[in-house]
C-alpha cells in the first residue's frame, strides 16, 4: 500500500488533539462526555485518513452513491448541517438562560426595593 | 367600566433618555399614573432620569430585547395582581390618548386583548419601508392565526387579567408581537384591533425594526413555531 503524506500527518494531528483532550480532562477543564466524544471523533478522522478509499467506497455502496467522492461530500455536508443546527440550538438555549437570569435579577431587585 | 387607576402602562426602554420623560409626562397628563419602565440594559442615563419620576422601574442589567422586557413586565403584573396592563413604546411614537382608545374598545367589545392598529387609521404617515416590512410581518403572522390582523407588529396593546395570566412569552426580540397574538389565540382569548395614531420621527424610525432585525424576528418566530 502506497503511503501518502496526509496519511501520516492527519493521524499525528489526531493524536495531538486526543492527548490535549485527555490533558484537559485530567485538569478538570473538560467533561468525561466531551472527552469521549472528542476521542471518538479524532480516532474516526485518523482511521479515515489511513484507509480513505476503503471507507469512502463502503459509504458510497451503503447509501447508493455512484462515486465515493460524492458520498463523502454529501456525508460531510450532512454532518456540517447537523452540527450547525445543534450549535444554533445550544446558542439559543444559552441566550434564553441569560435572559431568564437578567429578568430574575431585575425582578428581585424590584421586589427588594418595594419591601 | 375600566378605571384608569387599574391600568398599568409598561414602557420597555433601551437608551430612551431623549424621549422617556416626555412619554411619561404625556401619560400623566391623560390621568394615567401607574407606569412601569423596564430599563433593558440602557447604556445612557435612561434609568437615572426615570428614578427621578414617581414611576416603577425594573432594571435589566444587560440588554435582552423588547420581548424580554415585556416578559418581565407581564411577570411583575402577574405577581402584583395588576388588573390591566397597556404596552407602549418608549420612543414617543405613540399618543398617550390612545390608551384611552384601547380602554374604550375593551369596554365595548369585552375582549381580553386590544391591539392598536396603525393601518386602520387614515392620516397616519408611515414610511414606505415600514409599510412593506409590516405587510410581510402581517402575512407571516396571519398564516398561523385564525384572525386576520392589520397590524401584528404594533407595540400598543391593552391586556386584561385573563390575558396577563395566560400569555407566556418566550421570544426576546421583536418577535414577541406576533408570538403574543399566536399564544392569545391558543389560549382562546378574544382579540380586537382598533385604530390608533402613530408619529414617526427620525428617532423613532431608528429605534424600530430594520431589515436585519426583521429577518431575525421572522426566523425566530418560525423557529419557535416549528421547533418548540
Amino acid at each position: 500500500m502506497e503511503i501518502r503524506i496526509f496519511q501520516i500527518l492527519v493521524p499525528l494531528a489526531a493524536l495531538l488533539f486526543i492527548i490535549s483532550f485527555i490533558n484537559r480532562y485530567t485538569k478538570s477543564k473538560a467533561s468525561l462526555k466531551e472527552t469521549i466524544f472528542s476521542i471518538i471523533l479524532w480516532l474516526s478522522i485518523a482511521i479515515f485518513s489511513v484507509f480513505p478509499d476503503i471507507i469512502s467506497n463502503f459509504v458510497a455502496e451503503l447509501f447508493g452513491f455512484k462515486s465515493n467522492i460524492n458520498a463523502i461530500i454529501f456525508l460531510s455536508l450532512g454532518v456540517l448541517i447537523y452540527s450547525q443546527f445543534r450549535m444554533y440550538t445550544l446558542i439559543k438555549d444559552q441566550r434564553q438562560q441569560l435572559t431568564k437570569l437578567t429578568r430574575r435579577l431585575g425582578l428581585e431587585e424590584f421586589e427588594n426595593k418595594e419591601e | 367600566m375600566i378605571a384608569l387607576s387599574h391600568i398599568y402602562v409598561l414602557l420597555p426602554a433601551y437608551n430612551e433618555a431623549s424621549s422617556i420623560i416626555e412619554v411619561i409626562n404625556g401619560l400623566k397628563n391623560k390621568g394615567i399614573h401607574n407606569i412601569l419602565v423596564i430599563n433593558d440594559g440602557s447604556t445612557d442615563n435612561t434609568a437615572q432620569l426615570v428614578r427621578q419620576e414617581p414611576v416603577h422601574l425594573v432594571n435589566h442589567l444587560i440588554n435582552r430585547g423588547a420581548g424580554a422586557a415585556i416578559q418581565t413586565g407581564i411577570e411583575l403584573a402577574r405577581h402584583q395582581g395588576w388588573p390591566y396592563i397597556a404596552l407602549m413604546d418608549a420612543d414617543g411614537q405613540h399618543d398617550a390618548n390612545d390608551i384611552l382608545v384601547l380602554k374604550e374598545k375593551m369596554e365595548q367589545s369585552n375582549c381580553d386583548l386590544v391591539v392598536g392598529s396603525r393601518f386602520m387609521k387614515n392620516g397616519n404617515q408611515i414610511p414606505r419601508t415600514r409599510i412593506v416590512f409590516n405587510f410581510i410581518a402581517n402575512l407571516m403572522t396571519n398564516i398561523f392565526s385564525k384572525k386576520k390582523f392589520t397590524d401584528s407588529q404594533s407595540g400598543l396593546r391593552l391586556l386584561n387579567r385573563k390575558a396577563i395570566e395566560s400569555i407566556n412569552l418566550e421570544l426576546d426580540g421583536f418577535g414577541f408581537c406576533s408570538e403574543m397574538l399566536n399564544k392569545a389565540e391558543k389560549a382562546d382569548l378574544k382579540i380586537e384591533e382598533t385604530a390608533t395614531k402613530v408619529l414617526y420621527t427620525k428617532y423613532s424610525i431608528s429605534k424600530g425594526q430594520d431589515f436585519n432585525v426583521g429577518i431575525t424576528t421572522a426566523f425566530n418566530f418560525l423557529w419557535n413555531i416549528f421547533f418548540k
